[in-house]
């Protein structure tokens, strides 16, 4: 928070409250907001989505190795724009290498800078074999097993580093004094991995939808999981708010409420769940349209969610009562 | 082996041996020195300032905003307003109701410098560290800016600098310990409000202050900055503590403050069994055909 947005109280006649100094936070609120919200859409989406290509590549049999292709590079085009958004929200960005001259495991930020950098590396590797896999570069050279081996490998890796990526943030927002982020924080992380889950299987899906020709059996395997995963984040996501009890003020009531109410559960949820419903029952032609859409109603509702965490964990900091009702 | 635990024959920074002198008869291994504190009084300070200033003049740090006009806190003299990355020392002036009107009770407040610092344990960078007097200092010219130490500290002291985006806050004036000097806030106080001294030392006077205060009939006295009151929820204690005569929360202070760190394990650990979820669920649904 920056002294601008410190919230001040001038000359005024109100009586001194007992509890607390002037409504002045007692704990200072982080500086995230925008760039923040957007690396952890991206990381969260592009983790998951490597998640999914492994799940594909190693379950998923004939028909996952099309929709494993396109996961692996939804993921890589997806951590693209992760270390830039990180940089830029350094107060010093020119420093950003400071993260790489220490390794700490109380602080989820380093770990993460570690887990992001490992994930990056075999992202960006496992999408140049797949691209040498489009163009057939390597097809005459290399035999088909070996580079079915190979493939399998880096899906793995993949995997485990994406899950990585795909979870720390939530454990990252909970090692703070920030009261709707530290009280349950049992819950928070497990709501950012399945968040993230929804956004990667949805953003596979849209472009599956989309460049497919025919809709193969993974592909409603993926659908089954996105709605799956809808339904794990709706239900973390109210259980996570019903367990913060008051603390959860700042995403239930107001504007943030509106977002969290109206464009996390109804848009981003409960749209695409019922679309998803009604799915057999409409016309063939319109089945792939109704996927892109509930696909791109799903990754806004993401959006919401991390945009309604991220700025009401900011009104949560400012609100000294939040935080004298959980150090009592 | 010479009765030396091999754990120290083996390792290879090792230069000297415990108790070992060199040849002008000075012992080779450093010994830790105590840490070193703040005991601050609310029940002794008169509000004067001169703590703010002297901390202010020497660590050069300017005026808190040069965008936002000048404002108080209520009926005070309070300018500072709270903790930030140019007020290193704030005196909250905390307005009682009184029968003459408005009471004042004011409390120089500083960066506690816990024994287990939320700040240091979140800081990425290694920026943070724990100076050999025991307190916490950021490296101005290893932060990055990242942030995370500002909502990692349950006390509210850090901030990020709009001026040159590094954090920023007491340093213990480390400076002028290097140089044999107390704090300047502690050497600016006139009235023995703030103490700076070995930490040790200063809880006893802290406790026997409060015993005192309890006696005088000031029953809401008490030592706030011991891991019951203050320093609690795997913090270990403050280095830097109070005598209060009231709740911690009239002060802006949480009573029952936590180590942040602490929730990654659970968050971690639940995190993990929801992955696990996924692939058991992966493992099924997407076995099912072939």
């Amino acid at each position: 928070m920056t002294p601008q947005e410190r919230p001040r109280t001038t000359n005024s006649s109100e009586a001194p409250s007992q509890r607390g100094y002037y409504d002045i936070p007692v704990i200072h609120g982080p500086h995230w907001k925008w760039l923040v919200i957007g690396y952890f859409y991206f990381g969260g989406m592009a983790g998951a989505s490597a998640v999914i290509a492994a799940f594909l590549r190693l379950l998923g049999g004939k028909s996952g190795a099309p929709l494993a292709r396109i996961a692996t590079y939804v993921s890589f085009l997806a951590l693209i724009p992760c270390p830039v958004l990180l940089i830029l929200d350094l107060g010093r960005p020119a420093r950003f290498f400071h993260m790489l001259r220490t390794f700490r495991v109380t602080s989820p930020m380093s770990v993460g800078t570690w887990g992001l950098a490992t994930f990056g590396g075999i992202s960006a590797l496992a999408a140049g074999l797949q691209l040498l896999d489009d163009r057939s570069a390597i097809r005459g050279e290399c035999p088909g097993g070996v580079r079915r081996a190979v493939g399998a490998g880096f899906s793995l890796l993949g995997g485990l580093s994406g899950f990585f990526v795909a979870g720390y943030t939530g454990v990252l927002l909970a090692a703070t004094a920030v009261p709707l982020w530290s009280k349950r924080p049992a819950l928070l992380g497990p709501l950012f991995l399945s968040s993230a889950m929804t956004s990667g299987a949805a953003a596979i899906s849209a472009v599956a939808s989309i460049s497919e020709r025919e809709e193969s059996g993974a592909h409603g395997q993926l659908r089954s999981l996105e709605t799956l995963s809808t339904v794990t984040e709706a239900s973390l996501l109210v259980m996570w708010i019903a367990a913060l009890g008051p603390t959860a003020k700042p995403i239930v009531e107001g504007r943030l409420g509106a977002v969290a109410r109206h464009g996390a559960v109804g848009a981003g949820m409960a749209l695409p769940l019922t679309i998803a419903a009604l799915s057999p029952y409409l016309p063939q032609r319109l089945r792939r349209p109704a996927s892109v859409v509930s696909a791109a109603l799903t990754l806004a509702g993401v959006f919401a969610v991390r945009y309604a965490v991220v700025m009401g964990g900011r009104q949560s900091a400012d609100d000294p009562s939040a935080t004298f009702d959980m150090t009592g | 082996m010479c009765g030396i635990p091999s754990k120290q024959i083996d390792d290879p920074l090792r230069t000297s041996r415990p108790g070992e002198k060199d040849p002008h008869g000075v012992e080779l291994e450093m010994q830790p020195l105590p840490a070193v504190g703040f005991l601050t009084d609310a029940t002794i300070c008169i509000g004067c300032k001169a703590c703010e200033v002297a901390c202010k003049q020497w660590n050069q740090l300017p005026a808190d905003s040069q965008t936002t006009r000048f404002e108080m806190t209520g009926f005070s003299y309070d300018n500072t307003i709270d903790l930030g990355a140019t007020t290193w020392r704030h005196v909250a002036f905390v307005e009682r109701p009184s029968r003459d009107g408005i009471a004042w009770l004011m409390l120089s407040d500083v960066c506690k410098h816990c024994v287990h610092a939320g700040c240091l344990d979140a800081c990425p960078t290694g920026a943070i560290i724990r100076t050999e007097f025991g307190g916490v200092v950021i490296q101005d010219d290893v932060c990055n800016g990242c942030g995370y130490c500002v909502p990692a500290c349950p006390f509210g002291v850090p901030q990020l600098s709009d001026a040159d985006g590094g954090s920023h806050k007491c340093t213990l004036c480390y400076d002028r310990l290097r140089g044999g000097l107390a704090p300047a806030c502690a050497a600016a106080c006139p009235t023995g409000s703030i103490r700076f001294g070995a930490v040790e030392e200063l809880r006893g006077v802290g406790r026997e202050r409060v015993a005192t205060l309890r006696a005088q009939g000031l029953n809401d006295a008490r030592l706030y900055g011991d891991d019951e009151l203050g320093g609690s929820g795997g913090i270990g204690g403050l280095n830097a503590m109070f005598v209060l005569n009231g709740p911690p929360d009239a002060f802006n202070l949480p009573a029952r403050p936590r180590l942040p760190r602490l929730n990654i394990v659970p968050s971690a650990a639940a995190t993990f069994v929801a992955a696990a979820g996924y692939c058991l669920v992966a493992a099924f649904s997407f076995r099912r055909r072939v």
